[in-house]
């Protein structure tokens, strides 16, 4: 039952990768198959909401001797979100006309490593399935085959080989320190260990979703990134890669590292503040739309880590809440870079909505999470910086639409209808979980208990 | 390359073959394992580039079919460790269990876990050979193109 | 004996760090490759103790080696193979797209209006003030 969508992923990858993707019925197998793995993702989270988290232990062995896959709140909603997000780029590129024969099979894999990552209980699994992410996401950024594509994609992957060297790293620190990599068992050993060498293990951690998540010391890979690759592929990259950075610090930091995440809060909140006004200090003086989008998505990271900072269940529970309508929200902003017309920009504007937090759209309930932490720690710092954060995202936002869609010089042919229409979805339906937040809301109620309850 | 580099390296690749089935088979009783014997297959096959020439040894047989023997390792991987699923159990479930009795050929055991080694065998080498063979195919392109570019210009100088 | 591993990582980490701020592509690629073999050092000294080979039917009463981290260097050793294979591959590619292996080679930073046209929409840059509307 768990592995149900990984088993979809995964066979479906491996057939795609025989069959040439640049067919239309090959694109609309795997549009079939991603369509399968996130309905199959959707039955298993209502069964999590509705009877507790699944687990089974790989090959048959005790609890805390094999590798154990866990279903609980906090990994299903993530998948959710970020399978979501791979069916609507995936969707998208068959639409706009695949042009390299392993980008279905390549979107599979990368759904693969997410699910597996979001489903795993085990530190060194998860280690694992994030390499298989990674390699999948090296090799999608390199889909267009251009220059600056191939030049964003050797920045990425020298980057973030780095970085999973770190987490690799800290992974072998914690085994010697506690004698397991169970996750749960961590959880219950890591909270009495000694205090300095877990410290070293936190930062190396911290340093490696961090580079993820792409956050103000470490985001340097991610502009041209970001900017230079497909729009289909942006899109994945920042709203299902770097789900794997808020997750991250969620479970390892949230759960395992609790004590850690408690004591360095300060200097938490001080990255977070200075990554909000970098991304949007920056973000209003770029050339380029994918610039702009990806300096914004330094900003939102910044939020994210505010909110961890904090802590407590409201700190913990706003993370949740940003981190998953930050990936819909930039989701929607990068796929409307490639297309033109009016609907487009009608699609635009209400990502740019809910980005700056204006009520009906979904970003309002994040931004109100964010406002209610910063009244819980009775800072007004924090609450100007939020507040200078989201009129600065405000400004830059509708910079964009005037320059990009509203006062055009030459406008050109509008795009192809079923595009123009899929990217119009996305937005409506932003505003439709504006209008009705209650699921998405209860999710992250739940996941934030999960991570907030254990002992 | 002499004639005596040419010769010894199309000697020592069906040894070399030979050596990474065995450190396959002999895993289960001591050192070995499914992704040293990929990696030592693929040196004997890097030999022979680099010995022979990229032309000549792309001709070996086992070259061509590289890529689509990786993709089926992958699935008879993917396949041991998914079918326990269809009979309930978890992933990854061999079959015989641990303590049961086990069939066996020789001194080699017939196990679930082995039709597992093999597949990552065969995902290793089909990978690695599908790589090797890719950057040849694609180095000796830019040479001829360069060469192609270079007697272009000889031309149009020459014309002048 | 840990302090010598202790150094040899150390010695590893400091060496691929230091070419991997290098200009030449080919010296990232192995400061890389150094930090992943690192990697793979430190698993093993972390843990790892020395005794008999954890393979049935055990010895009574000696030591036995641990197999998980014998494991986790294996998978590491894995993952570092094929993740350099795929760099290598990259770095070919821009070699040949760029015509050298210098990591300073940039695109140019001002474009003729052809080259502007001919980059996808997303890739354009904005206009830089919006139209004036004209007075009547």
């Amino acid at each position: 039952m768990i592995l149900t969508p990984l088993l979809i992923a995964w066979v479906m990858a491996v057939i795609l990768a025989l069959l040439d993707g640049r067919r239309i019925w090959v694109g609309w197998l795997a549009i079939g198959a991603m369509a399968g793995v996130f309905l199959t993702t959707l039955r298993l989270t209502i069964r999590v909401i509705e009877h507790g988290s699944l687990e089974i232990v790989a090959g048959g062995w005790p609890l805390g001797l094999g590798i154990t896959l866990r279903a609980d709140a906090l990994g299903t909603v993530f998948a959710l979100v970020s399978s979501g997000v791979l069916l609507v780029a995936l969707i998208y590129e068959v639409l706009a006309g695949v042009h390299e024969r392993a980008m279905p099979a390549l979107t599979l894999f990368l759904a693969t490593g997410l699910t597996g990552l979001f489903f795993t209980g085990d530190a060194f699994n998860f280690y694992v399935f994030f390499e298989i992410t990674m390699t999948a996401s090296f090799v999608l950024t390199t889909y267009g085959q251009r220059e600056r594509e191939m030049r964003a994609a050797l920045i990425f992957m020298v980057v973030n080989l780095l970085g999973s060297s770190l987490f690799l790293s800290a992974i072998a620190s914690l085994y010697h320190l506690t004698g397991t990599l169970d996750m749960r068992a961590l959880t219950a050993i890591a909270g009495s260990l000694e205090q300095n060498s877990v410290t070293f293990t936190s930062i190396l951690i911290f340093v490696a979703f961090c580079i993820k998540l792409g956050l103000f010391p470490f985001h340097f890979w991610l502009p041209p990134v970001y900017r230079d690759s497909w729009p289909a592929v942006a899109a994945i990259l920042s709203g299902a890669v770097a789900n794997v950075g808020s997750y991250g610090l969620l479970r390892f930091g949230g759960m395992i590292l609790e004590r850690e995440l408690q004591l360095n809060g300060g200097a938490l909140i001080a990255l977070g503040a200075a990554s909000i006004l970098y991304g949007a200090v920056q973000a209003v003086s770029v050339r380029t739309v994918g610039e702009a989008l990806a300096y914004s998505a330094i900003g939102q990271a910044g939020y994210i880590l505010l909110a961890l900072g904090i802590g407590g269940p409201v700190g913990i529970g706003a993370a949740i809440l940003f981190a998953l309508i930050n990936s819909i929200n930039k989701t929607l902003l990068f796929l409307t870079t490639g297309l033109n017309g009016w609907l487009v920009g009608a699609a635009f504007a209400i990502g740019a909505f809910s980005v700056a937090g204006v009520p009906p759209s979904l970003g309002f309930f994040g931004k109100v999470a964010l406002f209610q932490i910063g009244i819980t720690a009775q800072n007004t710092l924090l609450l100007v910086i939020i507040f200078l954060g989201s009129a600065l995202s405000f400004i830059y936002m509708f910079q964009i639409y005037q320059r990009a869609h509203w006062a055009v010089d030459h406008p050109e042919q509008p795009s192809r209808r079923p595009s123009r229409l899929l990217v119009l979805g996305v937005g409506i339906l932003i505003i439709a979980l504006g209008l009705w937040p209650e699921p998405l809301l209860l999710l992250s109620q739940r996941a934030t208990d999960l991570v907030i309850g254990t002992p | 390359m002499t004639t005596m580099t040419r010769a010894i390296a199309k000697m020592l690749l069906l040894p070399i073959f030979i050596v990474s089935v065995a450190i396959l088979v002999k895993g289960y009783t001591s050192v070995g394992d499914g992704f040293g014997a990929g990696i030592i297959a693929t040196l004997g096959v890097l030999l022979q580039y680099t010995a022979l020439g990229s032309a000549e040894a792309h001709k070996l047989p086992l070259v061509a079919v590289a890529p689509r023997l990786g993709l089926i390792g992958l699935i008879i991987a993917l396949s041991v460790a998914f079918t326990p699923l269809l009979r309930g159990q978890p992933i990854m479930t061999h079959f015989p269990p641990p303590g049961a009795s086990v069939l066996h050929f020789g001194t080699i055991e017939i196990l679930t876990a082995v039709a597992f080694d093999i597949g990552v065998f065969l995902l290793v080498f089909g990978f690695a050979v599908g790589t090797i063979d890719l950057i040849a195919l694609a180095h000796d392109e830019r040479i001829a193109q360069q060469g192609a570019d270079s007697l272009e210009q000889q031309i149009k100088d020459e014309d002048r | 004996m840990n302090v010598l591993l202790a150094l040899a990582v150390a010695v590893l980490f400091g060496s691929g760090t230091f070419l991997m701020l290098k200009h030449d592509l080919i010296r990232v690629a192995a400061g890389v490759l150094m930090i992943s073999n690192a990697t793979t050092l430190f698993i093993m000294t972390v843990s790892l103790h020395r005794g008999r080979a954890p393979i049935y039917p055990l010895p009574e009463d000696q030591p036995i080696s641990d197999p998980v981290v014998q494991s986790l260097a294996l998978t590491a050793i894995v993952i570092g193979f094929g993740l350099t294979a795929l760099l290598l591959v990259i770095i070919f590619r821009v070699y040949g797209l760029y015509g050298t292996l210098s990591g300073t080679a940039h695109p140019k930073q001002e474009e003729s209006p052809e080259e502007i046209a001919a980059l996808a929409r997303h890739q354009r840059p904005l206009q830089r003030s919006p139209r004036r509307v004209d007075a009547p």
